[in-house]
């Protein structure tokens, strides 16, 4: 019996080298480490077959395809990520990075790839609060270091509570615990209009408030991977592959 | 026999090394860390105020006037979870130490079987399974969550050190008490625990400034301590470096000032011992 356990063991030990090794031969060409973090539903993150999946993973995936580089995704914790990046622990950032001035300074981005707005998400039960000025003396969350955070932190009155993650503000906000969530419109909408846990319970209120652009974040001077994503993403866009990639996961 | 008497007695806690009086080694080497340390939190926003001072302001929080704001405190927030989780803590480890030397068996194995439950279970997950498990069942807010979950954690190795000091006093005290005509609790709350008290302060002390430490951990409930401040400022000012070296220094700040204070305290009373 014991014998059998330890040969199923290394077999399967086996069979992971095996596989993992079969993927670094498919990878042809110049390969670049991504990280993303994987907690943001539909942009990218880890389904039940724990693979790292999403709007941002497909097409990023397609413009390495078309410019004939590879990648590699690296799940990493979102209040790190840029201390990663600069750190030289990965080439890019591919995780919905909102292009503002204040990121600018301190990294590169190529170009944007799509566009989305913060929105509010609150209880369905709660009628006639639409803006974020509106929520001012109520507690408000949002994921750490994203836009949402730095847009509900400009109202001084409002409490803000930064998570790890969204989908724990999310939770917190179906438990009762805060009156809303900030976040960008294709997550929301994932989870206010599709989750079949927090569908019956949360609603999106008025329309986004900001407009920003997602890019792809890389290394302050670091010129070659702009210029291969970008030609990558031109490619893509010229064939329409992003319309499709945008059918496909944020509708 | 020599050899047995010379064996010197190893101890390992998870607080800080408190001093003692005539230990002039170890003084020092506390001076350098905690002057040492206060140096630092000063020099670093005079000398370069871009970040460290703002650092320093959003954390501890100051607001761009120097006006000290209450409710935005991380350090405030980080000294309420400690403070209302060690008076829960002392509470829980109270009964539950006198439970562990109860006569009945069934108070006895519930308090032995809580106490080896919770030692077993990580703080990090107890922290997660009150906020978010139990969330199921009864709505707990952010901080009372982490206080319950901090104050049953350490309730537990609290209880440890309650029983140990209750049978650490010897057993003629009882059987005196007894012989003069008390019940057992009229001895114990009236004999044993005043004694009790004294022995177990100092290692209390310790567990305090470890559960300083630890409240660190609460952070991930959204809770927004001195850590979760910093990780905010970090995230979106990217000044990583510049930010955790402020919050580290903060936080060793504190458990070296809580240390010293418990240093004195035993001080007092070993001298309050002697008089006595």
């Amino acid at each position: 019996m014991k014998k059998g356990i330890i040969l199923l063991l290394m077999l399967s030990i086996a069979s992971f080298c095996v596989f993992t090794g079969c993927s670094k031969e498919q990878s042809a060409g110049k390969k670049i480490i991504v990280a993303t973090d994987a907690t943001w539903p539909p942009m990218e993150y880890v389904d039940e077959n724990k693979n790292i999946v999403g709007f941002d993973i497909d097409l990023l995936s397609a413009a390495a395809k078309e410019g004939g580089f590879a990648v590699e995704f690296q799940n990493t914790a979102w209040d790190g990520i840029f201390a990663g990046l600069a750190a030289n622990k990965y080439d890019a950032v591919c995780s919905s990075v909102t292009i503002t001035e204040e990121r600018k300074k301190t990294m590169d981005f190529t170009n944007p790839y799509v566009s989305i707005g913060q929105t509010i998400v609150v209880k369905k039960e709660l009628n006639g609060m639409e803006q974020l000025p509106q929520f001012e003396g109520k507690k408000v969350g949002a994921q750490i270091g994203t836009t949402g955070a730095i847009e509900i932190a400009k109202y001084k009155n409002i409490t803000l509570k930064t998570y790890d993650e969204i989908g724990l503000a999310i939770e917190d906000l179906s438990k009762g615990r805060i009156d809303a969530v900030v976040c960008d419109n294709p997550i929301a909408a994932n989870y206010a209009l599709l989750n079949p846990k927090y569908k019956p319970v949360l609603k999106i209120v008025g329309t986004p408030f900001t407009t920003e652009e997602y890019g792809i974040a890389v290394r302050k001077g670091n010129k070659e991977v702009v210029d291969m994503i970008n030609a990558g993403l031109a490619k893509i866009k010229a064939k329409g592959i992003d319309k499709e990639l945008e059918k496909k996961w944020l509708r | 026999m020599a050899k047995i008497n010379n064996k010197t007695k190893i101890e390992v806690t998870d607080g800080v090394l408190i001093p003692a009086r005539d230990d002039s080694s170890i003084f020092s080497a506390w001076r350098i860390a905690f002057y040492g340390a206060i140096s630092v939190l000063v020099l670093l926003p005079v000398l370069s105020p871009e970040p460290y001072c703002h650092v320093f302001k959003f954390v501890v929080g100051f607001n761009e006037d120097w006006h000290f704001d209450f409710a935005s405190s991380g350090l405030v927030k980080t000294f309420e979870v400690t403070v209302l989780s060690i008076i829960c803590a002392l509470i829980i480890g109270l009964l539950v130490g006198l439970g562990r030397i109860s006569r009945y068996p069934v108070i006895n194995r519930i308090c032995t079987v809580y106490v080896e439950v919770i030692r077993g279970i990580p703080l990090l997950v107890q922290l997660f399974y009150i906020y978010y498990a139990l969330a199921k069942f009864v709505k707990i807010m952010d901080i009372s969550a982490a206080v319950i979950a901090m104050a049953i954690c350490y309730g537990a190795y609290i209880s440890e050190i309650f029983r140990a000091g209750i049978q650490s006093i010897p057993k003629g005290q009882m059987e005196a008490a007894l012989a003069l005509g008390m019940t057992r609790s009229q001895a114990i709350y009236r004999i044993i625990l005043p004694q009790t008290i004294k022995v177990v302060l100092p290692p209390i002390g310790n567990e305090f400034i470890a559960l300083l430490k630890d409240s660190s951990l609460v952070s991930i409930l959204a809770v927004s301590d001195l850590l979760r401040r910093g990780r905010e400022y970090a995230s979106t000012a990217f000044y990583y470096f510049e930010t955790y070296t402020m919050v580290a220094i903060i936080y060793l700040i504190l458990t070296l000032f809580f240390s010293r204070l418990v240093a004195i305290m035993e001080e007092r009373m070993k001298t309050d011992v002697n008089q006595g």
